[in-house]
């Protein structure tokens, strides 16, 4: 993750040693990096041993593609999502539901999106499909925890037209760009809409703690999401061009890395068996996620290519500083724990 | 220890998601209590849920602490499903079900 947030660096005019990776800064971004993380989660999910080769698919294919290998990197990456779609394949048959098909789905346009970037090595062909891969998959979970709300006719339908515009936008990119973007912004107009309605942190964000900040992460990602939506509908959306650099980034860092602030504390605990205590603090990294990405899109929007420059790289020092936070506190409460342990733990008995 | 007592046990292990306890939840499946053990059969709100492990190890905790003498053993199960019907009073309560 570093090296693809070096590269970005990079992209933008910095420099570091990610320039010459800054042509793979999606590639690394969402199919090495997420593509990983959302593969091991859903190898704990599903118990097989044998899920476990998607995320070390996508993680070699990353190293791959580090390496000077992109060849290579790309093929590992799209046997990572082929294994990742069988993975969702036996959840959606383990539980034949909506949002199962919604995983499935995601799954689905990462693999695309990996055969799009292994045919043309072009990140612009595959950059829909990589998004709605995140999209689908943060949309099929959070339809998922909306059947904790009082059930209402129309829930499951209207998630089903509206998840899948955000599949059928992209499959439009055969017509052309000029309908493909519209289309796509109408379908995360739409998908915002509907997040704000139905998801069940509407009820959550009054509680305090872990619960309200996963609330907060997840309403500042709808609003980046909602922006993505009405910039992508209303401005024509050049390949590599600023409304294009606007629009993507609102969905990756706006909307895609607040939900992995807000999820993190709660599945770090699952995937890697520590306990991640919550700490107020986490609202400094987040607030200035946000207000980094405001400067870029400001920047973007506005024609101010220094704005964006800071903007991103605001970001990036925020989402490695966001990691040592949360991986030095985890730490320390883990400290703490054994120690507590150790002090409350009884005397072994004299053997005399 | 009771089977009461063991759910109020459980009340401490926590669902980050929606900040609701487990058993408010309706994810507690059986408890058997007696001969210095304590069972608890527990289910996920879906069987592909990754917190399952999580859980499932704060409840062993929890229960340990509660009951130190006791054997305790806290077992996962993939059914059966969890419906909304599980939800118990206070929880539709704060979920605005009304």
């Amino acid at each position: 993750m570093v090296t693809g947030l070096a590269a970005g660096e990079a992209r933008l005019g910095w420099s570091l040693p990610g320039a010459t990776l800054a042509h793979v800064h999606g590639v690394l971004m969402v199919s090495a990096f997420f593509g990983t993380v959302i593969g091991l989660e859903r190898a704990v999910a599903i118990g097989h041993r044998w899920a476990y080769a998607a995320p070390l698919s996508s993680g070699l294919g990353g190293l791959a593609t580090i390496a000077g290998a992109p060849v290579a990197g790309a093929a590992l990456l799209v046997l990572a999502a082929a294994l990742f779609g069988a993975v969702n394949a036996v959840a959606a048959h383990r539980q034949p539901a909506l949002f199962t098909v919604v995983l499935l789905c995601g799954g689905l346009s990462w693999l695309v999106g990996g055969l799009a970037w292994l045919a043309t090595f072009d990140a612009t062909a595959a950059v829909p499909w990589w998004a709605g891969f995140l999209i689908l998959t943060i949309a099929g979970e959070r339809l998922e925890l909306s059947r904790f709300l009082k059930p209402g006719r129309w829930r499951v339908p209207s998630a089903a037209v509206v998840m899948g515009l955000v599949l059928a936008a992209p499959l439009a990119g055969v017509i052309g760009p000029a309908v493909m973007w519209p289309l796509w912004g109408a379908a995360l107009m739409l998908l915002t809409v509907w997040m704000l309605v139905n998801d069940v942190a509407r009820r959550t964000i009054g509680q305090p703690g872990l619960t309200r900040y996963v609330a907060v992460c997840l309403f500042a990602g709808y609003a980046w999401l909602g922006i993505a939506g009405v910039t992508a509908l209303l401005l024509p959306v050049g390949a590599g061009g600023m409304v294009y650099d606007a629009v993507l980034h609102a969905v990756f860092v706006g909307f895609v890395f607040s939900m992995v602030f807000g999820h993190a504390p709660v599945i770090l605990p699952a995937v890697l068996r520590v306990k991640v205590p919550f700490l107020r603090l986490y609202y400094l990294p987040l607030a200035l996620l946000h207000l980094g990405l405001a400067l870029r899109v400001a920047g973007d929007l506005g024609g101010l290519p220094e704005w964006r420059e800071w903007g991103g790289l605001l970001n990036g020092v925020v989402i490695v500083l966001w990691i040592v936070t949360t991986a030095a506190a985890t730490i320390v409460a883990t400290r703490r724990r054994a120690a507590e342990q150790a002090r409350t733990r009884p005397a072994p008995a004299d053997a005399s | 220890m009771n089977e009461d007592e063991v759910r109020q046990a459980l009340r401490a292990v926590i669902d980050p998601d929606v900040g609701i306890d487990i058993v408010e939840m309706g994810l507690i499946e059986d408890i058997a209590v007696g001969d210095g053990r304590v069972a608890v059969d527990v289910i996920m709100t879906t069987p592909i849920c990754p917190q399952g492990e999580a859980i499932r190890d704060e409840a062993e905790s929890v229960l340990r602490r509660a009951a130190p003498a006791a054997a305790v053993t806290v077992r996962l199960l993939t059914e059966p499903m969890w419906t909304p019907d599980r939800l118990g009073p206070a929880a539709r309560a704060r979920l605005g079900w009304g």
